[in-house]
This record gives C-alpha cells, sequence and structure tokens, in this order.
C-alpha cells in the first residue's frame, strides 16, 4: 500500500507538468499558510493594548482606574475586546475602516489631548451607536444573558436586567456608558 | 582588599552594636506614660504595621441619619463615578427625572436652591460635586466610640 | 393619651423588656408626634471649627448636649451649605475618650519625666507648671520660656496668651501654629503692600471671569468656596478655570486648563506670565505709573535650616529680603528669559496650555482671581511665590476691585483674626505692630498700661526654630496650646520628639483630645472646646465672626482662656519682673501677674450682668466680669484708626460676620479702592497705603532651586497634604466614626507605572523611606489623586503613620514656614 503510494508520488514528480503543478500547490499551500499566518499575527498584533497605546495613549491609561482592568479575578478586557468584532467578517470590516484612522494619525487630527477632548464626544456617540446597532455584542462576548445570576445581582441590577435587558428593549450600552474610559458631555444623552 | 574587608567587618560590627544601643534610647526619646491616642497605646519612634485598605461593601442597608439636617451618607461603592465638567454620574439614579425608573432615593429639593434663595427648576449648579457632602463608608469599626445622642425621635 | 387595646400590649411589652434591660424609657415611646415643646430644639449660630472658609453653622442644642448642626442660610460665606465635615460638627465633642482631668507625670505621687501619667487636680497641675516656670524664669531667664499657639485659638484667647507672653513673661518666645500654614503668605503682603491680609473678599467668586488655583485643591480643602466657583463656572458658561498642581486632584474635574508642573517650577511660570504681560502689550500702564515700585530681591538666600547645615552655609545671602529700586524697564529686562520655552521646560507644562495662562493675566477685558493655599506658602520660596501673584495682578492692575485680586486662602478658622490680626507670632503685636519697633512696643506698653521697656526687643523663636531650641536645651518651660505640633511639625524624629523628651525641659499640653503631642508631653490639661466657650473667629476674608458658649465642657475641661487667665494668677510680679522695670511703676508691686494684665481696667471693664441673661459664659461667671467683651475691646483699640478697624462687641453678636476695617457700620469688600476703603483718599483711585508712598511693590526675583530633590537614591518626590474628610492631624475628625469611615487610614498616592516599576500594586504595605526616617503605609493607584511619574502623596492626618517623619525641616527663610510640599524619598515594598 505505501510502496505504491510513494511509486505514484515518483511518477507524479517525475512527470514535468504534474510535477509544476506539485509545486505550485505546496508553494500555494505554504505561502498561503505564511500568509494566513502572518495575517493573522499582524490581526493580532494591530489587537493588542501596546499598538493601540501608540496612537491612543492618554485614552488606554483611562481604562486602569476601572474595573475592567483591576479586579478580585484579574479577568481583564483589553482596547480589542470591546473596540474590535470577534466574528471575522465584522472583523476586518471594522480593520478596514481602521485605515482611516491611519490618516488621521498622520495628519495629527487628535495628536494633543486637548484635540482628543474636543473630539471626545464625537468619538464616544460613534462608539455607543455601533454597540447599539449590534445589541452590544462585544459586551456579551463575557457577559452572556442566559448566564447571569440574579441571585447574585443587586436589587437594582435585578430589576433592570430582568426586565429591560430580557426583552430585548435594551442593550448593555444603553446604561453600561463610561465603564472603561471616562465621559464625554452627556448633555441630551438618554438616560443622563 | 584586605583593608577593605577589614574596614567592612568593622563596619558591620559598629552597625550590629549600634543598633540596639540606638533603640533602647530611642525608647528613651519616646514615652507615651501610659497614654494612649490615635496611634494607640504605640510610642512614637515605634513603626506601626499599616492597617490594610479597607474595602467599601457593594451594596450596603441604608444608613441612620443622626439628625434629620445630616446629608445622607452613600450606602455603595462610587469607584469610577465621575463628576467634572462633562458628566455627573450620582444623578443618573438621583436625579428627580430618574430616580423612580432607577429605584434610588430622590435629590432633596433643598438642592433646587440658588445661593439668592431663589428655587430653580434643577438642581443648584453650587450643590453639584455631591461627594463635598456625601460620603461613602469602609466596613470599619470606629477609631474611637462617639458618644454623641440623637433626639429621642430618632433614638 | 388614648391607646387601641393592641397598642397598649405593645407598649407594655417595650416597658417591661426595657425595665430588665434596665433602660428608662420616655412615657410614650412610640410613633405620636411629641409635644412642640418636647422636641424643642435650641439654635444658635457659630462658625465652623475647622478651616478658614469661615461658614457659619446653626447649632442644635438640648439638654445642655449639642443635637444637631446645620448650614447657616444667613450666612453670606456659606448660604446655608456646610462640608462633610461640617454636617458633622455634632459629633467632634462627642469622642468617648475626652479629656477631662489634668494628667502629670509622676512616679511616686511626685513629678518625674519618665514616670506614668496620673490624674491630678487643677490645683496641683498649675503648681507643678508654676513651679517649673519660675525655676525656669530665675535659672535662664524670659528666653529660656515659651509657648506654642493655634490659629484655632478664638481671638480672645490668643490675645490673653500674647499679652501673658509678651508682657507678663516678657518672652517673645510665641508662635501658633499658623507658621506652618500662612506665614509665607503674611510675608508676601507685609513685602508687597506692607499690610497684611487680602484686599479682596469672596463676593469676587461672583464677579470673577476666570479662576486660577495655583498650588490650591479647593474642592478638597476649601469646599464651599469651590461650591461658589462652581456655581459661577456652570451659571456662566464663559467662565474659565486654570488649576495648576504638582498632582491632578479634584480640583481637576472643573478645570477647562489643569495643568501639572514640576515642584517649584511655579516661580518659572510666575515670571513667565509677567514676561508674557509685558511683551503682549498687558501693562496698564497707567495704574503701575501712579501705584507701583519697582524693586530687585536679594538672591540665594538659603532653606531655613539650622545655620550649621551646609545647605545654610553654602547661601550667599541666608535670610536675606533685602532689596533695591529698579525702574519698569530694569525689570522688564530682569523677566524677559522667562519666556514660554524656559517655562515650558522648567515646568514641563505644554507651550499651547503656559499661553492660555498667560492670556487671560494679560487679556485687559477678563477679570481674574487668582487663589492659592499651601502650594505657594508651604514653599522654601513662598514669599517670593506671593510677591511674584502679586507682580502679574500689580501689573495689570487686577487687583482690588470685584472679581479682581489675589487671594490667598487660609487653613485655619482663625489663621487670620488670631494668629495674624492679634499677632500671636514671635516677630509681632496687634494690628500688624512688631516687637522689634520702638515705637510699636510703645504703643502696646500704653493701652495696656505697663511701664516702658516691658516689651522684649528682640523677635522670639519661631515654631521651627522652637522645636530646635527645645532640642538644643536653650527653651526649657513650654506650653503647647490647641494644636498637635508632634504630628504636624516636619521632621519630627530628628527635631521634634528629642526636645520634648529633653530631661531639662516641661512641656504642658493643653488639648481636647490625647493627642500625640500630648503623648510626649508632661504635664496634660484637659480643654473646653468650640461652642464649650464663648469665642470669636477671623476668616480668610477679613470677617469677623462671634459666637456665644452653647453647652458646659465635660466637668473638669476648662478652656484656654480660663487657663492662661488663672494661670497668671500663680505669679506675684515680683518673680517675673526684674526690679528695675517694676521700679518705673510702682503701684505694680505685690500684685500678680493676673492683676496687672487682666484686672487693668480695660480687660476688667464689662459687668458680668452685660452677658445676655439667657446665655452660658463659664470664664467671665469664674473671674467676675465679662472677660471676652474687655480682651477685645482692649485689643481693638490697636486698630481702631489706623486702618484695622473692629466693630464694637456686641455688634458681631448679632451680624454673620464683620469684613474689617469696619468705619462707621459699615464693613470694607475691597481694600484700596476708593469707594469701598474708607482709608482711601478721594480722587485718589487706589491707594496702597499699607507703604508710606502708598504704592505697592512689584519684586524682580528669579527661580531658585528647591532644598531637596530626588536623586538616583531618593527617586521620588514627596508631597503631603490634606483629604476634604479629615482636618489638619484628624484629631477631631477621625472620633467621629462617619469620617473616619470615610478616609479611614492614610495611603500613599502613586502613578500605576511607578508602583510597577517597583513591583507593587495597589494595596501592597511599602516602606516610605527619607534621609530622616521611615513609615510603613499601603499603596493607592487610583482614586481621587493622581500624582505624575516621579510623585508620591500622602495626607499626614493618620496619627499611625506620622509622614512627618519623612518631611524636611526646610523652611522659606524670610517667612520661616515650612516646606511641606517638596522633599525626596524611596518606596520599596515591605516584605512581610
Amino acid at each position: 500500500m505505501l510502496i505504491n503510494l510513494l511509486k505514484r508520488l515518483w511518477l507524479i514528480m517525475r512527470t514535468p507538468s504534474s510535477a509544476a503543478m506539485g509545486f505550485i500547490l505546496l508553494l500555494g499551500f505554504s505561502g498561503g499558510i505564511i500568509f494566513w499566518g502572518g495575517f493573522n499575527i499582524g490581526m493580532e498584533l494591530t489587537n493588542s493594548e501596546e499598538f493601540c497605546g501608540g496612537c491612543h495613549a492618554p485614552i488606554v491609561a483611562e481604562i486602569q482606574e476601572t474595573i475592567h482592568y483591576s479586579n478580585r479575578s484579574g479577568v481583564r478586557a483589553i482596547c480589542s475586546d470591546c473596540h474590535v468584532p470577534h466574528n471575522w467578517t465584522d472583523k476586518i470590516i471594522r480593520k478596514v475602516q481602521a485605515s482611516k484612522e491611519l490618516v488621521a494619525f498622520a495628519l495629527g487630527t487628535i495628536n494633543t489631548q486637548e484635540k482628543f477632548e474636543a473630539r471626545r464626544s464625537h468619538l464616544a456617540n460613534r462608539e455607543w451607536l455601533r454597540m447599539k446597532k449590534n445589541d452590544s455584542q462585544e459586551c456579551r462576548n463575557c457577559h452572556q444573558f442566559k448566564y447571569m445570576d440574579f441571585s447574585e445581582q443587586g436589587r437594582r441590577s435585578v430589576k433592570q436586567h430582568s426586565t429591560a435587558l430580557a426583552s430585548g428593549d435594551k442593550t448593555c450600552v444603553d446604561c453600561h456608558k463610561g465603564i472603561a474610559h471616562r465621559l464625554p458631555d452627556m448633555s441630551g444623552i438618554e438616560g443622563w | 582588599m584586605k583593608k577593605r574587608l577589614i574596614a567592612l567587618c568593622i563596619a558591620t560590627l559598629i552597625t550590629f552594636t549600634a543598633l540596639p544601643a540606638m533603640s533602647v534610647t530611642q525608647d528613651l526619646t519616646s514615652n507615651n506614660g501610659g497614654v494612649r491616642s490615635l496611634r494607640g497605646l504605640v510610642e512614637i519612634s515605634t513603626t506601626n504595621k499599616s492597617e490594610m485598605l479597607k474595602r467599601v461593601p457593594r451594596e450596603q442597608t441604608l444608613i441612620d441619619r443622626n439628625y434629620v439636617q445630616q446629608p445622607p451618607i452613600i450606602p455603595h461603592s462610587t469607584r469610577g463615578y465621575y463628576i467634572n465638567l462633562n458628566v455627573n454620574k450620582c444623578l443618573s439614579c438621583h436625579s428627580f427625572k430618574n430616580a423612580g425608573e432607577m429605584d434610588a432615593p430622590k435629590i432633596s429639593v433643598t438642592h433646587f436652591e440658588a445661593r439668592d434663595g431663589m428655587m430653580l427648576s434643577d438642581v443648584s449648579p453650587r450643590r453639584y460635586f455631591c461627594l463635598q457632602c456625601h460620603v461613602t463608608q469602609v466596613a470599619a469599626k470606629p477609631l474611637v466610640k462617639n458618644t454623641f445622642q440623637p433626639v429621642k425621635s430618632l433614638q | 393619651m388614648k391607646f387601641s387595646r393592641r397598642e397598649f400590649m405593645k407598649i407594655q411589652a417595650i416597658a417591661s423588656a426595657s425595665v430588665v434591660a434596665g433602660i428608662a424609657l420616655p412615657a410614650s415611646a412610640s410613633n405620636l408626634i411629641a409635644s412642640r415643646d418636647a422636641s424643642k430644639i435650641k439654635w444658635d449660630k457659630a462658625p465652623c471649627r475647622f478651616c478658614g472658609t469661615g461658614c457659619s453653622v446653626l447649632v442644635g442644642t438640648q439638654n445642655g448636649k449639642v443635637v444637631a448642626t446645620q448650614g447657616d442660610p444667613e450666612s453670606p460665606v456659606n448660604k446655608g451649605l456646610n462640608c462633610i465635615k461640617g454636617y458633622f460638627l455634632s459629633k467632634i465633642m462627642y469622642g468617648e475618650d475626652r479629656l477631662t482631668t489634668p494628667l502629670l507625670r509622676m512616679t511616686n505621687g511626685v513629678y518625674d519625666k519618665n514616670g506614668d501619667f496620673k490624674s491630678v487636680s487643677w490645683d496641683t497641675a498649675f503648681d507643678v507648671m508654676a513651679d517649673k516656670f519660675k525655676k525656669t524664669l530665675r535659672d535662664k531667664g524670659p528666653t529660656a520660656v515659651g509657648m506654642f499657639g493655634s490659629g484655632q485659638w478664638t481671638v480672645w484667647e490668643g490675645y490673653a496668651a500674647l499679652k501673658l507672653m509678651k508682657a507678663g513673661f516678657r518672652s517673645n518666645n510665641l508662635d501658633p501654629n499658623a507658621r506652618h500654614c500662612m506665614a509665607s503668605a503674611v510675608g508676601g503682603f507685609m513685602r508687597t503692600f506692607g499690610i497684611d491680609e487680602p484686599m479682596g473678599c469672596y463676593d469676587d467668586l461672583e464677579n470673577a471671569d476666570v479662576f486660577v488655583l495655583w498650588g490650591s485643591n479647593m474642592a478638597e480643602m476649601h469646599p464651599i468656596l469651590w461650591s461658589r466657583l462652581t456655581d459661577r463656572r456652570l451659571s456662566h458658561p464663559s467662565v474659565r478655570v486654570h488649576v495648576l498642581s504638582t498632582y491632578t486632584h479634584r480640583s481637576f474635574e472643573l478645570a477647562d486648563n489643569g495643568m501639572i508642573f514640576t515642584p517649584q517650577s511655579d516661580l518659572a511660570i510666575l515670571n513667565f506670565i509677567a514676561n508674557y504681560i509685558i511683551q503682549n502689550n498687558g501693562v496698564d500702564q497707567d495704574f503701575v505709573k501712579k501705584h507701583i515700585n519697582f524693586r530687585k530681591g536679594v538672591t540665594d538666600i538659603g532653606y531655613g535650616l539650622r545655620d550649621t547645615d551646609p545647605l545654610q552655609k553654602k547661601a550667599k545671602n541666608p535670610n536675606s529680603g533685602a532689596s533695591t529700586p529698579m525702574t519698569f524697564d530694569e525689570f522688564k529686562k530682569y523677566v524677559e528669559p522667562f519666556d514660554v520655552e524656559y517655562a515650558q521646560k522648567m515646568s514641563g507644562v505644554s507651550k499651547t496650555k503656559l499661553i492660555e495662562l498667560a492670556k487671560v493675566y494679560a487679556d485687559p477685558k477678563l477679570k481674574v482671581t487668582s487663589y492659592w493655599t499651601m502650594g505657594f506658602n508651604q514653599h522654601t520660596r513662598g514669599v517670593w511665590a506671593n510677591n511674584l501673584v502679586y507682580n502679574i495682578h500689580l501689573l495689570t492692575g487686577k487687583i482690588s476691585k470685584p472679581g479682581c485680586g489675589p487671594f490667598s486662602l487660609t487653613g485655619q478658622p482663625s489663621a487670620c483674626g488670631t494668629a495674624r490680626e492679634v499677632g500671636t507670632f514671635s516677630h509681632r503685636l496687634p494690628a500688624d505692630l512688631v516687637v522689634t519697633n520702638p515705637k510699636h512696643r510703645a504703643i502696646a506698653e500704653k493701652i495696656w498700661k505697663l511701664p516702658e521697656g516691658t516689651i522684649a526687643s528682640k523677635a522670639g523663636y519661631h515654631a521651627v526654630e522652637q522645636s530646635r531650641m527645645l532640642k538644643d536645651g536653650k527653651l526649657n518651660a513650654y506650653w503647647v496650646m490647641c494644636n498637635n505640633n508632634v504630628q504636624a511639625a516636619a521632621n519630627i524624629n530628628e527635631e521634634v520628639v528629642p526636645g520634648y523628651r529633653n530631661p531639662d525641659n516641661f512641656i504642658v499640653v493643653s488639648d481636647a483630645y490625647p493627642t500625640v503631642t500630648a503623648q510626649l508631653a508632661d504635664l496634660i490639661l484637659p480643654t473646653a472646646m468650640w461652642v464649650e466657650k464663648e469665642g470669636a473667629y477671623g476668616n480668610a476674608e477679613r470677617r469677623t465672626q462671634f459666637w456665644y458658649q452653647q453647652v458646659k465642657a465635660p466637668k473638669g475641661a476648662q478652656s484656654d482662656l480660663w487657663q492662661l487667665m488663672e494661670f497668671a494668677k500663680r505669679f506675684k510680679i515680683e518673680e517675673v519682673w526684674p526690679a528695675d522695670l517694676i521700679a518705673k511703676m510702682p503701684s505694680v508691686k505685690g500684685k500678680s501677674m493676673y492683676q496687672i494684665l487682666f484686672e487693668n481696667g480695660n480687660v476688667n471693664a464689662f459687668d458680668l450682668d452685660e452677658v445676655p441673661k439667657d446665655k452660658l459664659n463659664d470664664e467671665s461667671n469664674y473671674f467676675g466680669f465679662y472677660v471676652q467683651k474687655g480682651l477685645f475691646e482692649e485689643y481693638a483699640t490697636f486698630g481702631r484708626g489706623h486702618g484695622h478697624d473692629l466693630a464694637p462687641f456686641d455688634n458681631y453678636h448679632k451680624a454673620r460676620g464683620l469684613r474689617w476695617p469696619v468705619v462707621n457700620g459699615k464693613e470694607t469688600l475691597w481694600r484700596f479702592r476708593e469707594g469701598s476703603d474708607p482709608y482711601v483718599e478721594k480722587g485718589s483711585e487706589v491707594q496702597f497705603y499699607g507703604h508710606k508712598d502708598k504704592r505697592a511693590i512689584i519684586f524682580a526675583l528669579p527661580y531658585e532651586p528647591p532644598a531637596e530633590s530626588p536623586d538616583e537614591e531618593y527617586n521620588l518626590w514627596l508631597c503631603t497634604g490634606r483629604v476634604l474628610e479629615h482636618w489638619h492631624s484628624g484629631s477631631l475628625t477621625r472620633r467621629v466614626p462617619e469620617l473616619y469611615k470615610a478616609f479611614p487610614d492614610a495611603v500613599v498616592f502613586m502613578h500605576p507605572e511607578d508602583a510597577k516599576k517597583r513591583g507593587l500594586r495597589r494595596g501592597d504595605e511599602i516602606i516610605l523611606a527619607s534621609r530622616r526616617g521611615e513609615l510603613t503605609s499601603r499603596i493607592e493607584t487610583r482614586g481621587r489623586n493622581r500624582p505624575p511619574i516621579g510623585l508620591v502623596f500622602m495626607p499626614w492626618f493618620d496619627a499611625k503613620q506620622l509622614v512627618n517623619k519623612i518631611t524636611l525641616d526646610a523652611t522659606d527663610p524670610l517667612s520661616k514656614q515650612t516646606d511641606y510640599k517638596k522633599c525626596a524619598v524611596k518606596i520599596t515594598k515591605k516584605l512581610s
């Protein structure tokens, strides 16, 4: 059996056209693996806190005071957990959108704390809208409604979660704003 | 090299012999005479062990007031609750508008009064920074018992 | 009273239960509304016991105890508001460990410096104390006797202490703890204006377009002023708030322009602003021509350390406040090097922010008020910093008018009223007079009806010097009253504790509670406090406020006033004054010091029946005349007609305070301004009448480095200060359970990166060490204070941690005020 297989392979390799075919295939596979791996490494690198911090240092610092950074059990969220969709296609779309941010970076649109503060409201609203649209998917990646133990929650939390959240009337980000960053000017925002 | 070694030995010897002597004089210079301060019955020269960071329990029952004019104490943690030029997190639950839905105590109407005595339609800006008057409480025993007696109707 | 059967049964059950438990229940322990009379609370006004804001509170008493306090709606200062400390004033007198008996160190029934404290009578206490004072006077003379007083003393307590020390004992070794708090502000005022205390008032808070906080965390330290500032900022969207500090704190929450600067570089920023104003045509030429002189100050003045300290020896002009005249053009040249590049390099603040700040001063259309507290005052160049901020207000003429002015805030309730106005400093007499001026001494001796030459001509030991002299054995009989200096003074290991335990010294501590200072005393005297006595305080805006005694002190405790006056009875004048002085006024022969100082026809001029019938007044009843009124009226003669006019005594009991000078019943809001200040001559618009030529001085002063900066080993700056919930050493506020639980223990606030570098995380126990000592504490990396990398902040209220073991006793060489904001420390993890 094994000998037969080897013989066939030998035959293919000996035949020029087949060999070329095989070689291309191999190249393709390994190239694919390298490309795919590289792509994924790239994706992962651009998802790391260090990468984000490269441009967004002040806002990355803001999370350090919050429970999403430091808490009892040490489970923590990094920028991409909340700001980059986990689902593949959405992730690619977001990454492509991010290329626009490179332009902004090159132009120095938000290169000082003052400029950032001026745009904080705009940026926050855009993020809230995105999360509102996807039903707070990035929150739900960790905080899954069906596994919430209401008996361990505070009275007011139970009240909101068992009604508005359960019915789909409200989504996480409707109430939980500013959980990882300072809030922008909240005048006119519902519930504030 | 040998010289250095000897010097080192002498230095060590001095340090070790000098240490107890020093602590004796320190005891002499610090004598609390049996009086207990908020430091405890501990000499000033002694280094106290640090208290653990005390925690604000996540959810507490309402804390009684000592007199009706006292600002109510905050019975919950306020970690990450910002009050600044952009936002007042406290009012997102305790404002007149939101308190009902959030099942939280309403801010008192006294807070609507402006400096000139005029009643406003919303919280007076002079009351904006809630934490100037309302504070949280960690789980801890009082340092010293306080013998303050509330009026009878509050006892 | 009618009860249903069920209710009756319930009451029966409760009543029988309470009999078993031994509790007496009121007859109607039900939810019936009590009668009007039974629930009646007696309300009376009093200023708050804490900071220098001077809020008025209404104190509710029932059955001889305080049962409630609330903000006084009638008070122009706070209009019904209090901060959290003010709201809990009701409980500060009721800590279980109130002192109620004198405690003397004894072994086998006799005084022994190494003995344990035993309860003694007031008689025995004063006997032993008088003995020690007399012996010291005999052996070493008046310079070996001293007193450390307080900006928390009432006006008459400070005044009685001043008379007792400077006239009675003839010692100028009297200084208040206010030396630690605003001596640099005094130095600044005297140097620039020739007269102490702010020209503006709190009404500026409702009038300014821009507020600049220079080293003041008003949000925590002066919360009611902060609420007025917040009101202005939020109600008028064009108003701007600039905040400068060496770390981020709560005041930054309202800041439109928040700036974190490198410690000490405020001097460079201030000079940059002066330069910017000149370069950008912001100078009010007319104002400067008419009202300003320019002078160049002497530099390299040292750091107020002991003369033997190498740093002090290195200084070219140690302790010199000398200056020489210069012209405007010379001044212009002098500040030219302070450009924005230099200021940015020194401070680390971005150019944009610095220019934004400078612009508000330079823009003639904007009304700017600058506030500062300990950031400027606790500074080895504190007087300079004060001078430099006046420079920018004087260059622009933004001074002495609504919404415009430099304003120094105070930390104690009567730092202005008692320490500064009464003059309880080692060099001062009332109303800005000084002991070194023979004319001033003569004025005091005349008012006090004392022989010429009674008051010593040399300034006494200031606060820091007192500690050093105790250690050196040159100050031997020492009375600490109404403060907690062992916790408050810097470098206590090396410079404070040794002096208290020096076998040659006898230390008396008067306090309401056992403090760490009391723990080092030889005699502890139990003291009445706040509304347990009639009092007067003067706040930061020159407002003098009175209150009546509202409850009795715990049995055994006596007010500072009683203690000072009663102690004077223990001395025959022959025991304290030399024969030649007595010979100048033979009528004093054979009299007691008490008779000479307090039964002089002034102090005892008002009969007991002038005390309102429904008011308590323990001291007056004891001494047999209206003590407080007599002391106040004698004191007020110093300032009346000399720019420090106080209203008649009785007016203050009616008003919610009055801002001096009070002339013809009218208070003064903005001094030096025609129309507002009665001392300014018609047609002159502005007169800085503190100086003879009625001009203020702009001083050319450079940047000079701090006494100690971080190096390789001690690689962090340490800044100390307060928190909202605790006042000063916490001896009152930490005995209120609610305040204690709001901020229980001191922590070291640190940048998370600094913590990470040292392998630390929040809550870790650490050793904080300087060249002077070490302590253990815990790390806090979040919360209200967020220091930059390279600096840590630690509050000093915690008696267990005593951060002043670490701090450096370097002072401003001119004001002698300690710099508690800058020293070098290292932090390591404590291995258990």
